[in-house]
């Protein structure tokens, strides 16, 4: 069986969650380069997926998933794109199985005889006993993923569930718990484990008589959830980046406006395919601005590769490279991204900014607080009490642009000469916008 | 390691919830024990708690190899993290689980102090943009809804509350936060299509939904928000700069007006040296 891919799945809800509502049917397979018949069929199987892994949502939320995913901030805390992890396909029997191990290993030690016996008794009368090479072959897996342990190295061996985590806890110690992970995986990143830790420790606190209510009382403003998503490439760039290996590719630019590419198994929606890219993968880089994923690399054609993660589809992993050759490649990249806002990496420039403090009567320098946090390596240069300088030399403007706007008139750039024009015929334009409309007399 | 697991199915989850069983892995054992590497795990656990739980992540390393996925990633254009937890949630979280009535002393921005302030806390909201904590309360002697800094609580105790109260306020902050929710229309300016991704992240941080007109190839996007977080749309909209214009939510075009031409003033001053114009432009 060829190895399972998500790239549908991940472009399709990220295409509902961050353009809900925009497209019909019709709009969103042309758009993802599936037929609509395909599109029906991701849908429901989503569907399915996500009714099960979040009984609790709203039916405005679960009606219908083409409409978009709507967050209500207030109504849950719970990340709805994580269902996406959910979605690995299994066997019936495969599944009753591996839960039936795992429950029977919550609270005692089993042989795997002990556990074939347990599942000939148990396992539902039209689905097949399971051998003892089956089991023999789950208990593996399962130890493999660490969710049981053997007990001692003395034949035969006896396992059980690993879950110290929680059983060794007080309720107290565990409601911190939760709390730390739900924080931690709200704040930092990667997240997705931390999200399923959160899920299986929520349940935990449920278990021992903690009300729903109590999992429900931090919230995250300004929170990009599609970063869900794009985290589901993250592992597989990790590892080829620990083993040196090159990854081969089809990189769909989100400029080109689809985003997903079918990989012409249905001869009646065959079109036209993209290329293979190849790169040597080196890091990813994390934009806080917008929440999204790059992966920086090296290519034989291009020197420093930089992709949106996004936009990465069928990935594959391809041939080491020497080690020297690794480290000389990423020495390069991250020299060249010193100076880069986020990833641009063109000549260096020197911009000047000054900026003006609000009124010293609202208490709070918001102005001042803002460009600390967030200038990054800038140097900050007092001039008067009105306002203070600031300076940052940069690889590209173009990233950095956006967010001296996002100050409006308390930001004025200085230098160089031909971005202060620029951002002057900027600012006339956008007044341009909003002139009243005047009346024909 | 993948994410896509077996064990991650949702058959699987809600099957072990049936039984009231769990299946721990050992990647998520990875993820907790790196992120018990943050400082802001002094803050969040008690002593004991927390070398407990480092000894047991140690020791529980079956498989667990491989190195920190942190290693490399570049976190770029992050705001700086002025705190990741903050003492006041361990306590505040346990008063609101309890249904409890919460007495603060607030700081006051021009210095002093607000003290015995009775109200209702409701959630602990960060701020992902100040990267702060905050506690969302309604105030019973105003019968407002507050946000204010952790940072700026002194104390905070716990006051009894009769759960039907309790009920009677809850019901009247949802009323509230309802009521303060607004409506704005933002268009894509049509030369700015290519640029539909971008822009759409950049407004996946607030509760909207997006219409598109196929035959004038037009996108809109609808954005619903509460009044407090105004500031931090407009800077977003700034940001974009010449790719988006507000439609519909006149508070909101005023502002962009207004801000235009205090910026030209800017420019032009510096060249004539006029008199200053207003200050604003705060989050984000």
């Amino acid at each position: 069986m060829a190895r399972e891919s998500f790239d549908k799945e991940i472009q399709f809800l990220r295409l509902v969650a961050l353009a809900g509502g925009a497209y019909n049917r019709q709009q969103l397979a042309s758009r993802l380069g599936i037929s609509v018949h395909t599109l029906d069929k991701t849908v429901r199987s989503l569907k399915q997926t996500l009714s099960l892994a979040s009984p609790q949502l709203t039916a405005e939320q679960s009606t219908e998933l083409t409409e978009g995913l709507r967050y209500n901030y207030y109504e849950s805390a719970d990340p709805l794109l994580l269902f996406l992890y959910r979605a690995k396909s299994l066997k019936e029997s495969e599944s009753i199985r591996l839960t039936l191990l795992v429950s029977s290993l919550q609270d005692r030690e089993l042989s795997a005889k002990d556990l074939q016996d347990l599942c000939s008794e148990r396992m539902p009368a039209d689905a097949p006993a399971p051998d003892e090479k089956t089991i023999r072959g789950d208990l593996k897996y399962l130890e493999e993923i660490g969710v049981i342990i053997r007990s001692d190295e003395s034949r035969p061996y006896r396992y059980r569930a690993a879950n110290d985590l929680i059983d060794r806890l007080t309720d107290d110690e565990l409601l911190d718990l939760f709390d730390y992970v739900d924080v931690t995986a709200n704040t930092q990143v990667p997240s997705v484990q931390g999200y399923l830790l959160r899920d299986t420790l929520k349940k935990a606190l449920r278990k021992r008589g903690f009300q729903a209510s109590a999992a429900d009382t931090h919230r995250y403003k300004y929170h990009y959830h599609s970063r869900i998503l794009d985290e589901a490439h993250l592992y597989t760039i990790f590892n080829a980046i620990r083993q040196r290996k090159k990854l081969h590719f089809v990189y769909l630019a989100p400029r080109k406006g689809l985003t997903y590419s079918s990989q012409n198994t249905n001869p009646l929606y065959e079109r036209e395919s993209h290329g293979v890219s190849t790169a040597l993968p080196l890091r990813v880089v994390f934009d806080h601005q917008y929440g999204r994923w790059y992966l920086i690399g090296w290519s034989a054609r291009t020197g420093i590769a930089k992709f949106r993660m996004e936009g990465l589809t069928q990935i594959e992993e391809g041939d080491a490279v020497p080690e020297e050759l690794f480290e000389e490649r990423l020495g390069r990249v991250l020299e060249q991204l010193r100076y880069s806002w986020v990833t641009d990496t063109l000549h260096t420039v020197k911009v000047v900014a000054r900026f003006y403090n609000p009124d010293p009567r609202s208490g709070v320098n918001f102005v001042r607080e803002r460009v600390e946090a967030q200038g990054q390596w800038g140097t900050i240069t007092e001039e008067s009490a009105q306002s203070f300088r600031f300076e940052i030399r940069v690889s590209g403007v173009y990233e950095i642009k956006p967010w001296l706007r996002s100050f409006g008139s308390s930001c004025e750039v200085l230098e160089p000469a031909w971005l202060r024009k620029a951002f002057i015929a900027e600012w006339k334009e956008i007044a341009s916008y909003y002139e009243p409309v005047r009346k024909n007399i | 390691m993948s994410l896509f697991e077996k064990i991650f199915n949702c058959q699987i989850i809600s099957r072990l919830d049936e039984t009231g069983s769990f299946a721990l892995t050992s990647q998520e054992r990875t993820w907790l024990r790196a992120m018990l590497g943050h400082e802001a795990a002094e803050t969040a656990f008690a002593p004991e708690t927390l070398s407990k739980l480092r000894h047991m992540l140690e020791t529980n390393g079956n498989g667990e190899r491989g190195g920190d996925v942190r290693d490399i990633i570049i976190e770029k254009a992050r705001s700086r993290e002025r705190q990741v937890y903050h003492p006041l949630l361990r306590p505040l979280r346990r008063i609101m689980m309890a249904g409890g009535g919460v007495s603060l002393n607030v700081r006051l921005k021009h210095g002093g102090s607000k003290i015995d302030q009775n109200g209702l806390p409701c959630k602990l909201e960060y701020n992902m943009a100040k990267r702060e904590w905050y506690l969302l309360w309604y105030d019973m002697r105003n019968r407002t809804l507050i946000s204010t800094r952790l940072s700026n609580i002194e104390a905070a105790l716990e006051t009894p509350l009769a759960p039907e109260l309790h009920r009677e306020l809850t019901e009247r902050v949802d009323k509230l936060i309802e009521a303060r929710k607004k409506h704005a229309v933002i268009s894509i300016v049509q030369a700015y299509n290519s640029e539909l991704s971008r822009i759409l992240y950049s407004f996946s941080c607030f509760e909207k939904s997006v219409s598109y007109d196929e035959a004038a190839d037009l996108y809109r996007i609808h954005v619903t928000y509460l009044a407090d977080e105004s500031k931090f749309l407009l800077s977003r909209i700034r940001f974009l700069g010449l790719r988006v214009q507000v439609l519909e939510g006149d508070p909101l075009k005023r502002r962009m007006r207004r801000t235009a031409s205090w910026a030209l003033a800017r420019y032009a001053e510096a060249a004539e040296d006029e008199a200053a114009p207003a200050h604003e432009e705060g989050s984000g």
